[in-house]
């Protein structure tokens, strides 16, 4: 049997032999095995066939064989009289896909001359135009692909061929008429580019056109699982390319593109919008001058009334890419495009403020941002107006509206020449600016206007500030003595203007002067720190009136050019305040604006090249306060949380010290430079006095600031058992004790080697300490639990799966079971000590470990569990949930949900109930299917926690309860929450409760709290907007 | 409501709300609702035939809100509080072992009524049928213009909200609409112990009693509701509200 007929037998049953069977021929072909003449022989009769199907199937062996025979083993005379035999069947109807195929193996085997080239494509046109009657698009596609290789290979033969016969290219073009298949069009719109871009189309142009622009606008949508990957969006881009691709266009696409800009359908809209402004920039000035202003007529509405925000965003860019196209060209161009555009605008600001001057406002500053050239004809063209009709202006509100436009062609200038920190795209020419020649007069009007108007014009001020802060930035404009003039007006009013309202202008001001420090760093250090510092006392009197003089300096920390003398001027300022005993308030105060500047400042303490120096000065002399004796220790560092405060300012400033500094430090963690040994103080010494115990919330930040490497005053263990028994003692204050345990926490996270974590806890858990002991349970055993606890779960101890259950065991203890269960939030609570940067070890999966092995558990415990101890259960889930990421929850949902909704039944137990509800909420956005067969009960729960007291009489704890009150923050998660009802459940589930919801709800608009009213009213409206088909009574 | 009278009061109520406006401009009114058109057809009609095109609008910071309210307490120190979160809320310092003092009694402490402000913030953020902006920035609604009364006798629950819209041309066909808007959200925000009168404000428009005359009639006020396009539009109006 030949290959031939063997391969006409696979090509149904099996196609994968079929071509195996083409490959061996091929093989053979090139072996010698096989003569050509041979092959075609065989084919012969089935060419000559009756069935088309089988012609067509013999082509495609023949395509399939060419394809695999290697290079080089086809002769050119032997490429050549198979090139010419397969055009020959291209006649026959059957089979034009291999043809193609075939033809393109040919070409890949070998390079042809024009003339060859020539007859492919004439021989296509004559035998298969136009293309479309080809049903498959199986068997158009390879045609199409063939004749984009040949456009992209034999460019000149093409060309010549168009120019030797002047009807080619109108058969060309329709040839491809009527394609509808995204795959073939993605094909015919890069074929077409090219005579679109490189021939002499001539009155062709037409024709060219609507062939492409028959598609506009797409409106293709992928089939779900599409598996050529095709989008909307590729088919768009090709299309754009094509319309854009030549100036002869322009006749035919602008007005087309204009006519569909009617559309309404904002999609649409959205592609003309974005094919105009890539035409406008392909097309070329010279073109461009005739369509000018026929597109700013259209476009300018899309501005003037905004359909959407977007559209009239791409109209803008239009607006702006015909500009920069003009500018390219002759003066003159130009000129005519703008003067209308300028005098519209000008027109439109008379009336100012309405929504067209804020829309022309607009436009200028698009138009203005454009070119140099551009930025000058606007201003020399709007300026004057806008100053005289200001000056001239008889209302505050008209002054602002104007005011406005004058900012925003500032704020053109800056992006245009940029500022003084580096140039903008008009490069080094800011010599030619012609704001110059406006900038005394807008300066005089804008310092002014901050200075002179009432404080109750606070949008008026806003205005002008905001219009000096960009006239300071454009490049090199104002000289030193204008900025400086800005600087001290916005130095008065952060120090010294009453203040008004939400203080706006005060916070703008004193971000306009950070900005200015960005850019002009010097001037503001000399001009604007003097005044400040003046305004802040060496010792304070009654006056608070140095706070917002104080944070309004921290502030300009955030800018690094000024950082350094921020923390420097603020650390003297807090010497020189001890020395003279200031306050303790002032001090505190001195105090967050140090730790404040030094955790926004740009540079951050940590990798400031000054923090050998800020450790030395900041930290090392804070520290010797803290336990001195003398005079050097302020009053306030006998409050704790002014030492909490000090210890963090270490803290940022130790944790970037080197290993040598750190271990150093650590030897004095405890004794801080009193020169006593750390055996007589705390935590070593027994029966210390309270006032000693106190710098150990110092030593737990210098703690949590170590490296793990860092070496501890002595051996872990000894130091974990010293501190559990240390903070058992009653005499302890709240901080010190609270600060005792994290500093456990901390020892356990970072100290304890990998190797030891499993069996750390065993000291404790062991008799005498025996920690887990029901019997010995009390509140601070508790904490102790938690605080150990907290530090394994951070670093998923392989400890937690035995340690779990016994934790979860003392939740039924009758006293202290509610105790231990309001811990269970301190598990995952995020926390500011062990963290990361601190150099803790924090595993990635934490949580849902602490998730699987906990909750389950609670959820059987809580099943068997007696009535009395329940909420224990509950309170203690709340705690986990409370931090849980809702996608670990979200998968385990389910059976939580009857264990929520009886947390909504508790008594007094708030943060248990807003956690619950809060998880409602999340459930009900992301899997709203779970909850709605429970759609009743929580319903009516939510009901219930919306009004202070609950109408419903409580099953278990009788009159007495009854007189728990909901607090706000509860009554208004519950409404929050159910008002996501509607949106998110079947409107068939709801319907038998929305009568019910709306009328219950007008208890909650009367609510004593402002909030809760608010969102009453939220959650009525989408109650009573839901569908109201079927409520016919 | 049985279905039949129902569906009756429907067919009728587009020819009963149309009658009673009086003026020539309101005719445009009964076009701007025909019973049959869809929304699309009547946005467009409106789009085509703004009586103002370009309304004078006012910048968001200075409309009335609570936070400018200088009655608002102060910070005493007169700072921003820009230091208080300095120390996380989350730190090793809150001990949930002690349960909060802050009882709910303390945080319900006192009352914060209804007032003026509440009343403009309900109403300020419906849009304008014709315009993609609030009634507050097109001063359409204002708050000087907004007045509770209190009950009229001690026995009495009932106080009187009174607002007064201010249209922004005076022969606005549209008024009717934006009153009916303002009407039916506070009928539907605020509790039933208040009645709720909206007129248009004297002389700020050409036919100010008829209009009136509609806003304050239950009757046709209830039978304009129940016409299903108009009450697409207002739901359109109400969509800004949050």
């Amino acid at each position: 049997m030949s290959d031939i007929q063997r391969y006409l037998l696979d090509y149904d049953k099996n196609k994968s032999d079929a071509v195996e069977t083409a490959r061996q021929s091929a093989m053979r072909l090139q072996r010698g095995d096989l003569k050509l003449l041979k092959l075609i022989e065989e084919m012969g009769e089935f060419f000559n066939s009756e069935d088309a199907q089988i012609r067509a199937k013999t082509m495609a062996y023949l395509a399939e064989v060419l394809a695999a025979v290697p290079q080089k083993v086809l002769a050119l005379q032997q490429r050549n009289v198979l090139c010419d035999f397969v055009l020959s069947r291209i006649e026959d109807s059957a089979g034009l896909g291999y043809c193609a195929r075939a033809l393109a193996a040919l070409e890949e085997r070998g390079k042809w001359d024009n003339d060859r080239v020539k007859t492919v494509v004439e021989t296509l046109l004559e035998h298969t135009h136009p293309l479309r009657e080809y049903k498959q698009q199986s068997e158009r596609y390879p045609v199409l692909r063939l004749i984009d290789t040949l456009m992209a290979r034999y460019r000149d033969a093409l060309r010549s061929l168009h120019e030797s016969s002047p009807d080619f290219l109108s058969r060309f073009i329709l040839y491809f008429d009527g394609e509808k298949d995204p795959r073939n069009l993605m094909v015919v719109f890069s074929i077409l580019r090219v005579p679109m871009v490189e021939w002499n189309v001539g009155s062709d142009a037409q024709l060219l056109f609507d062939s492409v622009f028959n598609y506009f606008p797409i409106t293709f949508r992928p089939p779900p699982d599409d598996p050529y990957g095709i989008t909307a969006q590729d088919l768009k881009d090709r299309l754009r390319d094509c319309i854009a691709s030549t100036p002869a266009f322009a006749p035919y696409a602008f007005p087309a593109l204009l006519d569909k800009l009617d559309s309404t359908s904002m999609n649409t809209k959205r592609d003309v919008l974005h094919t105009i402004t890539a035409s406008v920039t392909a097309y070329g000035p010279r073109t461009m001058s005739l369509y000018s202003i026929t597109l700013w007529d259209s476009l300018k509405f899309e501005i003037l009334n905004v359909q959407e925000e977007d559209l009239a965003e791409e109209a803008l860019n239009g607006l702006a890419a015909i500009a920069k196209t003009l500018s390219q060209g002759t003066p003159d161009q130009l000129n005519t495009y703008l003067k209308p555009i300028l005098k519209e605008c000008n027109e439109h600001m008379e009336d100012a403020p309405t929504k067209q001057s804020q829309a022309s406002a607009r436009i200028l500053q698009k138009l203005a941002s454009v070119s140099a050239d551009v930025n000058n004809f606007v201003l020399g063209g709007v300026l004057p107006q806008l100053l005289r009709l200001f000056q001239t202006a008889d209302t505050i509100a008209k002054r602002r509206g104007l005011l406005e436009v004058l900012v925003q062609l500032i704020r053109a200038n800056v992006q245009l020449y940029g500022d003084w920190r580096s140039v903008g795209p008009a490069g080094e020419s800011s010599s030619s600016n012609a704001l110059a020649q406006a900038q005394d007069q807008a300066l005089n009007i804008l310092l002014g206007g901050l200075q002179n108007v009432p404080v109750k014009e606070v949008s008026f001020r806003m205005v002008c500030l905001d219009g000096l802060l960009q006239l300071v930035k454009v490049r090199q404009l104002l000289n030193d003595d204008d900025i400086v003039r800005n600087i001290e007006l916005l130095n008065t009013i952060v120090i010294h203007e009453e203040s008004y309202g939400k203080d706006e202008v005060k916070a703008a001001a004193v971000n306009a002067l950070v900005e200015i420090a960005h850019q002009k760093p010097q001037a503001v250090v000399d001009k604007a720190f003097p005044a400040f510092m003046a305004q802040l006392p060496d010792k304070d009197g009654e006056s608070l009136a140095y706070v917002p003089v104080l944070e309004a300096f921290a502030k300009l920390a955030n800018e690094e050019k000024v950082f350094e003398t921020v923390v420097l001027r603020l650390k003297n300022k807090f010497a020189t305040a001890v020395q003279q005993e200031a306050s303790s308030r002032y001090l505190v105060a001195l105090l967050s604006a140090l730790l404040f500047a030094l955790n926004t400042g740009p540079g951050k303490a940590e990798q400031n090249a000054q923090t050998a120096l800020y450790y030395h000065d900041i930290a090392l002399p804070l520290l010797k306060r803290v336990s001195s004796m003398d005079g050097s220790h302020p009053k306030a560092f006998n409050d704790e949380s002014t030492l909490d405060l000090v210890g963090r300012i270490c803290s940022v400033i130790i944790r970037a010290q080197p290993a040598e500094v750190q271990n150093e430090l650590a030897l004095e963690m405890y004794t801080l430079f009193r020169g006593v040994p750390q055996e007589q103080l705390p935590p070593f010494g027994n029966n210390t006095p309270a006032e000693q115990t106190k710098p150990m919330v110092v030593s737990t930040h210098l703690l949590s600031s170590f490296r793990r490497d860092t070496a501890l005053p002595c051996e872990v263990q000894l130091l974990i058992s010293t501190l559990v028994d240390f903070s058992q003692q009653d005499s302890l204050s709240r901080m010190v004790r609270l600060a005792s345990l994290r500093q456990i926490s901390l020892l356990m996270n970072k100290y304890i080697p990998t190797s030891a974590v499993r069996t750390c806890m065993d000291p404790l858990i062991k008799p005498p300490i025996d920690l887990f002991s029901p019997e010995k349970l009390d509140p601070n055993r508790i904490r102790v639990i938690f605080a150990c606890l907290k530090a394994l779960v951070l670093r998923n101890s392989p400890s937690l799966p035995s340690l779990y259950p016994k934790l979860l065991s003392l939740l039924s203890n009758p006293t202290h079971g509610d105790a231990v269960a309001r811990g269970f939030t301190t598990l995952l609570q995020p926390d500011d000590l062990l963290t990361k940067p601190n150099h803790c070890q924090i595993s990635g999966l934490h949580k849902q470990k602490t998730f699987a092995l906990l909750v389950p558990s609670i959820t059987q415990s809580f099943r068997e569990a007696d009535s009395a101890i329940k909420p224990n259960y509950l309170i203690a889930l709340s705690g986990i949930l409370k931090w849980m990421p809702f996608e670990i929850v979200v998968e385990e949902v389910t059976p939580l949900v009857p264990l929520l909704l009886q947390s909504l039944d508790l008594r007094g137990e708030d943060l248990v109930k807003e956690a619950a509800i809060s998880t409602f909420t999340s459930v009900i956005q992301e899997r709203p299917k779970v909850v709605e067969e429970h759609a009743g009960s929580l319903i009516a729960r939510l009901l219930d926690n919306s009004t202070p007291l609950s109408s419903r009489p409580t099953p278990s704890q009788g009159g007495a309860a009854a007189q728990v009150v909901t607090p706000p923050s509860v009554r208004a998660a519950a409404l929050r929450c159910l008002a996501l009802i509607p949106t998110h459940f079947r409107h068939e589930v709801l319907l038998p409760y929305r009568r019910q919801v709306v009328k219950r709800l007008t208890g909650a608009l009367d609510d004593r709290k402002r909030e809760v009213r608010s969102f009453a009213v939220r959650c009525r409206t989408t109650w009573l907007g839901m569908d109201e088909v079927g409520d016919d009574d | 409501m049985k279905a039949s009278s129902h569906s009756s009061a429907r067919n009728s109520s587009a020819v009963r709300w149309a009658p009673h406006v009086t003026a020539v401009r309101d005719d445009r009114l009964h076009e701007h609702f025909p019973r049959t058109s869809p929304l699309s057809a009547l946005i467009n009609t409106m789009d085509i035939d703004k009586e103002n095109a370009n309304p004078t609008i006012l910048n968001p910071s200075d409309l009335p809100s609570r936070r400018t309210d200088s009655s608002i307490k102060k910070r005493e120190d007169g700072g921003t509080g820009l230091f208080d979160d300095l120390i996380p809320s989350y730190t090793y310092l809150s001990d949930p072992f002690e349960r909060p003092v802050a009882s709910s009694d303390s945080e319900d402490g006192y009352a914060e009524d209804i007032d003026e402000q509440e009343v403009y913030d309900l109403i300020s953020s419906i849009s304008d049928p014709e315009h993609p902006l609030s009634l507050g920035s097109l001063a359409v609604v204002n708050l000087p213009d907004i007045h509770i009364l209190p009950p009229t006798s001690p026995q009495s629950p009932i106080s009187t909200v009174l607002v007064e819209i201010t249209p922004t041309v005076t022969h606005c066909s549209l008024a009717t609409v934006i009153g009916l808007g303002v009407r039916v959200r506070l009928e539907q925000a605020l509790p039933p112990r208040f009645r709720i009168d909206v007129r248009i404000k004297k002389g700020t428009h050409s036919t100010d009693d008829a209009v009136n005359k509609q806003l304050g009639d239950k009757e046709r006020v209830a039978a304009a509701l129940e016409n299903s396009t108009l009450m697409d539009v207002i739901r359109k109006m109400h969509s800004t509200c949050d």
